[in-house]
C-alpha cells in the first residue's frame, strides 16, 4: 500500500479526477499491492462481508458496496444502509441476541465507537492507507480501534423556487424567526446520528431554549437528516436544518430547486469513524474493507457522490465550499457520547416524538 | 418362582404392547400438533410473559419493567393515542363501508364489478404504501390535493393535512375498510327481502326499513368489524412511523420501536405490550358476550327470496359514493406513486421531460438488496403459508372429527394468534428464540416461523370451513372398502377441499408478503423483506425510489392475485364462511 501512495502521488491528483471523470473505476487485482493481496487472499474464503452503513446515503453506500468488490471480486459487500441510530439499535439487538451480523459498523455518532470499545466489542486494527488521510482524520483513535470513515457537513438549504438568496437565513439562530412557521423541515436525533450530535452543538451554543422557540414554528420532523431534501425538492417545505452536503448537491445536480446555505455562525462537521466488531462472523474481508475505506478509491467513489473526500490526493466534489474556507463547528467525542442521548430525550419532551 | 414371575410378567408387558399396537397414529400426530403449536403459539407468548418481570442484567423478579413502561407520562399518552387512533379508524372505515356493502348487496346500483375491484384493491395494498402515496397527495403545501385546491380556489393554505391525528386516521380506514365491508355485505346476503317486505307493508319506506330491520340484522356484523379495525390499527407499525412522527403524533407501536434504541430494553418492551394483548382479549371476550345476547336468526333454511332494492335516481348516488372511496384508497394513490417513480423529481409533476426508468433501473440492477429481499418476501411467505395450511389442516381435522379427547384445545391454539398484536408476536420471538439455544436470530426460519404463528388464525378458519364442508359418511364410505385413514383423507377428502385450501394458502400468502410489524424487529441483514426494505427506503431521501419500489412490489403482488383468481375463484380473498 505504500508503493502504491507513492505511485498515487506520482500520478497526482489529476490523473485520479480524470479517472473519476471518466467514470472509470480503478482496476482490479493487478494493481494491488503485496500487502492487499496478502488481506484479499485472506478476505476471499469468507466472500463476503455486512457493512451496517449510517454515514452515507443509499445511493452512494450501494456504489461503495460495487465497487469495492470490482476491486476485490469474489468478497462481495452486504449493504445495510439506514439512520446511524437505527444501525447502533440493529447492532445492540443483535449482540443482545448473541448472534452478531455486522463486520464493519459505520455510524455518524463518535460516540457510539468509544462506548462499544469500553466494552471491548470492536476489534484492533490500523489498516495501512490511514496515513494518507488528511491530517484532522488521520487518529481517530489512539489505539486503533476504529478510523475514520466519513466527513459530514451538516448546513441549511433552502427551496430556491420559494425563498430568494437575499431572504435566506444566514445564521442557524435566524430560522426562529416566526415568519418561518410552518415552511421548516428537520431530521430526528433519535433515528438521525448526524441530527443528535447537531442538537448537542446548538445547545452548546444556543441552551436548551432554541429548540423550544424552533417549536413554536412547527418544523416539520422527519426521522433521517435527509429527510428535509425531499421536503424541500417538493415544495412542502422552503428551509431545510441540518442537512447533508452529500445528498442535498445530488439532489440539486438532478435539477431539484435546492441550495446550501453555510451559517455564518458556523457549519456542523462530524467526523465519524468505522470499525470492525469483535465477534465479526467475516473479520478478514472486514480488515479489507477497512483498508478500502481509508484508501483512495473509496475517497474517489463517494465524492463522487458529493461527500467530502477524506484524503488530500482525492479532490473534493464540485458545488461545495473547500474545507478551509467554512467555520466548522463540532462538540468534542465526549461530548457526543455523553450529550446525544440526553438530548434524544429532551427532544422527545419537547416535540412530542 | 422365578418362571411365575416371568410368566405373570408377560401378560403386563404384553398389555403395553397390545395398547401400543391400538394406538391411533392419530395420537402421534394430536402430539407432534400439540408441540408445533407451544413452539409456535404458546412458548413466545409465556416466555414475553416471563421476560416482563425479569430484570435485564441478572434475570431475578422485579416490578421494574413495569415502573419504566409507565413511569412516564408519554409513554402513557401513547398509549391513549393509540386507543384514540384505533377508535377514530374503525368508526370512519365503518361509515365508509357499510353504505358501500349495503348498495353492493341489496340494490341495482351499477358499476358493481368496479367497486368491486376498488375493494380488492384497497384489500391488497399495504397500508405503509398508501400511507407514502398520502403524503404526495395531501402534504400540506406540496400535495396534489392541495395544490389543486389552491389553484382551484386561489385559496391560502392547504384543504387537507396528511400529517395530522385526521390525515392518518382517514389514511389507515381507507386501506382498512374492506374487512368492514366483507362481514357485512356477508351479513346482508343472508338477509331475505321478505323481512324488508313485512316492514314494507306495515307502512315503512325505503329508509327507514333499512334503519329499523335491514341495519339491525346485520348489526353484529358491523360491530365484529369494527373491532378488527380497531384491533388492526392499534397494532399497526408503518403507517404510524411514516406519518405519525412529521404529526407529532406517538403511539404504542413506535414507543415500543424507542424501547429497542440502545441498550436494548426487551424487557422494558414486554411490560409495555401488555396492555395491546390486554385490551384486544378484551374487547373479543366482548363482542362474543354482546353477540351471544342478540340472537338474530336470519337464515331459516327456507330460502327467502332476495330481490334487489330498486334505488331510481339514487342509484348513481351510490355508485358515486362507491367511486370516491374507491378513487380515494386505490385509484388516486396508485397514480401518484407511478407517477413519482417514473419520475426524475416528483415534485415537478407530470411532463415528459420529467420521465425516467432510473430509478426501476437503480433498484433492479444497482441495488445489492433490492431483488434479494423481493426473493426473501416470496420465499419466506410461501414457506409460512404451506407450514401454516399443513398445520391448520390437521389441527382442524382432528379438532373437527373428534379424534382424540380434548383435541379443540388444539383448535383454540390455533387461533390464539388473532388476539396477539404482529409487532407483539414479534417481540415474543425475539425474546424466546433469537438468543442461544435456539440462536435463530437473522435467519430465515425465525421470519418464517413468526409469519406462520401469525397468519395460523387465517388457515386455520379457512382449513376448518372447509374440512365442515365435506360429510364424513364418504370418508366412511372409503374406510369401510378397506382403506386405512391416511389413503381415506388422500383419495376422499384431499381432493374435495383442495380448491378451498388452495384459497386459503393464497390468502396466507399474501398477507404474508406484505407484513412489516412482525418482521421489523425479527429480520437479519440478509433477510430483510421487501416490507422491511421499503421502510428503510422511506428515510432515505429519496420519494422517487421509494415509490419505485412500491410500484415492484404492488406489481408483484397483482400477479399473485390474477393467480389466485384464476386458481382458486374469482373471490377467493372477499370469500367468508
Amino acid at each position: 500500500m505504500v508503493q502504491f501512495t507513492r505511485r498515487q502521488t506520482l500520478a497526482g491528483a489529476a490523473g485520479l479526477a480524470g479517472m473519476i471523470g471518466l467514470g472509470v473505476r480503478p482496476a482490479g487485482a493487478a494493481e494491488l499491492s503485496a500487502y492487499e493481496k496478502a488481506l484479499y487472499e485472506k478476505a476471499k474464503p469468507e466472500g463476503e462481508l455486512t457493512w451496517y452503513s449510517g454515514q452515507l446515503n443509499a445511493e452512494t453506500s450501494e456504489a461503495v458496496g460495487r465497487a469495492f468488490t470490482e476491486r476485490f471480486p469474489g468478497v462481495k459487500v452486504n449493504v445495510v444502509r439506514s439512520t446511524s441510530q437505527v444501525a447502533f439499535q440493529r447492532l445492540s439487538q443483535d449482540m443482545r441476541a448473541g448472534a452478531v451480523q455486522c463486520d464493519v459498523f459505520a455510524s455518524t455518532v463518535s460516540g457510539h465507537f468509544s462506548l462499544l470499545k469500553r466494552k471491548k466489542e470492536l476489534t484492533q486494527f490500523r489498516p495501512q492507507s490511514a496515513d494518507g488521510l488528511i491530517d484532522m482524520l488521520k487518529v481517530a483513535d489512539p489505539d486503533n480501534y476504529y478510523q475514520s470513515a466519513y466527513m459530514g457537513l451538516y448546513l441549511l438549504a433552502y427551496n430556491t423556487s420559494k425563498v430568494k438568496a437575499e431572504d435566506a437565513p444566514k445564521v442557524w439562530t435566524d430560522v426562529l424567526d416566526p415568519k418561518w412557521k410552518d415552511q421548516l423541515a428537520v431530521g430526528h436525533p433519535g433515528y438521525s446520528g448526524a441530527i443528535g450530535v447537531w442538537a448537542v452543538q446548538m445547545r452548546k451554543m444556543y441552551g436548551w431554549d432554541y429548540f423550544t422557540k424552533l417549536e413554536r414554528n412547527k418544523p416539520l420532523i422527519g426521522r433521517s437528516s435527509q429527510d428535509p431534501v425531499t421536503a424541500l425538492n417538493a415544495g412542502e417545505r422552503s428551509v431545510g436544518l441540518a442537512v447533508p452536503v452529500g445528498t442535498t448537491l445530488l439532489s440539486a445536480s438532478r435539477g431539484n430547486p435546492i441550495k446550501l446555505i453555510y451559517p455564518t455562525d458556523g457549519t456542523l462537521a462530524t467526523a465519524a469513524p468505522a470499525a470492525i466488531i469483535a465477534k465479526a462472523p467475516h473479520p478478514n474481508a472486514a480488515k479489507l474493507f477497512m483498508e478500502y475505506i481509508t484508501s483512495p478509491y473509496y475517497s474517489a467513489v463517494i465524492s463522487k457522490y458529493f461527500n467530502e473526500s477524506l484524503r488530500a490526493d482525492v479532490p473534493s466534489a464540485a458545488g461545495a465550499e473547500p474545507l478551509d474556507k467554512v467555520k466548522l463547528i463540532a462538540p468534542t467525542e465526549e461530548e457526543a457520547e455523553k450529550q446525544v442521548p440526553q438530548v434524544r430525550e429532551a427532544w422527545r419532551d419537547t416535540f412530542g416524538v | 418362582m422365578s418362571q411365575l414371575q416371568a410368566l405373570a410378567r408377560a401378560p403386563a408387558r404384553a398389555g403395553v404392547l397390545t395398547r401400543l399396537r391400538y394406538l391411533e397414529p392419530v395420537t402421534l400426530l394430536w402430539a407432534a400438533l400439540a408441540v408445533a403449536l407451544v413452539f409456535l403459539v404458546g412458548a413466545p407468548m409465556l416466555k414475553l410473559l416471563i421476560i416482563s418481570f425479569e430484570d435485564g442484567e441478572t434475570g431475578r423478579f422485579t416490578l421494574a419493567n413495569y415502573a419504566i413502561a409507565y413511569g412516564r407520562a408519554r409513554y402513557l399518552e401513547a398509549l391513549g393515542n393509540s386507543l384514540m387512533l384505533g377508535t377514530a379508524s374503525a368508526a370512519i372505515a365503518t361509515v365508509l363501508a357499510v353504505p358501500m356493502a349495503w348498495a353492493m348487496s341489496r340494490t341495482d346500483m351499477p358499476g358493481k364489478g368496479f367497486t368491486w375491484a376498488m375493494v380488492l384493491g384497497a384489500f391488497v395494498m399495504p397500508p405503509y404504501l398508501g400511507a407514502i402515496a398520502w403524503i404526495l397527495l395531501a402534504g400540506p403545501n406540496s400535495g396534489f390535493i392541495n395544490r389543486a385546491w389552491v389553484w382551484l380556489t386561489g385559496a391560502e393554505g392547504h384543504l387537507v393535512n396528511v400529517y395530522s391525528f385526521t390525515g392518518l386516521a382517514v389514511v389507515i380506514a381507507l386501506h382498512s375498510f374492506p374487512l368492514v365491508f366483507i362481514f357485512v355485505k356477508s351479513a346482508l346476503d343472508l338477509v331475505s327481502s321478505e323481512m324488508e317486505d313485512a316492514a314494507n307493508i306495515l307502512g315503512a319506506n325505503t329508509r327507514q326499513t333499512m334503519r329499523k330491520v335491514t341495519l339491525p340484522l346485520v348489526g353484529p356484523a358491523i360491530i365484529a368489524g369494527f373491532i378488527v379495525i380497531f384491533l388492526e390499527t392499534i397494532a399497526l407499525f408503518g403507517t404510524p412511523a411514516i406519518l405519525g412522527i412529521p404529526a407529532r403524533f406517538n403511539v404504542v407501536t413506535t414507543q415500543l420501536w424507542q424501547f429497542f434504541e440502545y441498550p436494548t430494553r426487551v424487557e422494558v418492551a414486554a411490560a409495555y405490550a401488555m396492555p395491546l394483548l390486554g385490551i384486544t382479549v378484551l374487547l373479543i371476550v366482548v363482542q362474543k358476550l354482546m353477540l351471544s345476547r342478540k340472537g338474530f336468526v336470519s337464515q331459516t333454511g327456507k330460502g327467502g327470496e332476495r330481490r334487489m332494492i330498486a334505488l331510481g335516481r339514487m342509484r348513481w348516488v351510490a355508485f358515486g359514493w362507491c367511486a370516491a372511496i374507491g378513487s380515494l384508497s386505490v385509484l388516486l394513490p396508485l397514480l401518484v406513486l407511478l407517477q413519482a417513480s417514473f419520475a426524475k423529481a416528483w415534485g415537478r409533476g407530470f411532463s415528459l421531460s420529467n420521465l425516467t426508468l432510473r430509478n426501476y433501473y437503480y433498484l433492479i440492477f444497482e441495488h445489492e438488496m433490492a431483488l434479494q429481499s423481493i426473493w426473501n418476501t416470496l420465499w419466506f411467505s410461501a414457506a409460512a403459508a404451506t407450514l401454516a395450511a399443513v398445520l391448520a389442516l390437521f389441527v382442524a381435522y382432528v379438532s373437527h372429527r373428534k379424534l382424540v379427547p380434548f383435541a379443540e384445545v388444539l383448535g383454540f391454539f390455533a387461533m390464539a394468534p388473532f388476539v396477539i398484536p404482529g409487532i407483539v408476536m414479534a417481540i415474543g420471538f425475539y425474546a424466546a428464540y433469537a438468543a442461544p439455544p435456539l440462536a435463530l436470530y437473522g435467519t430465515a426460519a425465525l421470519v418464517i416461523l413468526a409469519f406462520t404463528a401469525r397468519f395460523l388464525p387465517i388457515a386455520y378458519a379457512n382449513a376448518h370451513a372447509a374440512v365442515r364442508s365435506v360429510h364424513p359418511e364418504m370418508e366412511e364410505a372409503a374406510r369401510i372398502l378397506g382403506c386405512g385413514r391416511g389413503r381415506a383423507i388422500l383419495a376422499v377428502t384431499a381432493p374435495l377441499i383442495r380448491r378451498s385450501l388452495l384459497g386459503g394458502w393464497l390468502i396466507v400468502f399474501i398477507v404474508a408478503s406484505r407484513e412489516l410489524s412482525a418482521a421489523i424487529f425479527l429480520v437479519g441483514p440478509q433477510t430483510r423483506t421487501m416490507s422491511v426494505l421499503l421502510y428503510d427506503l422511506s428515510e432515505a431521501g429519496n420519494f422517487e425510489v421509494l415509490a419505485a419500489f412500491g410500484g415492484i412490489l404492488l406489481a408483484i403482488t397483482l400477479v399473485l392475485v390474477v393467480i389466485g383468481m384464476k386458481l382458486a375463484g374469482r373471490d377467493f380473498m372477499l370469500r367468508r364462511n
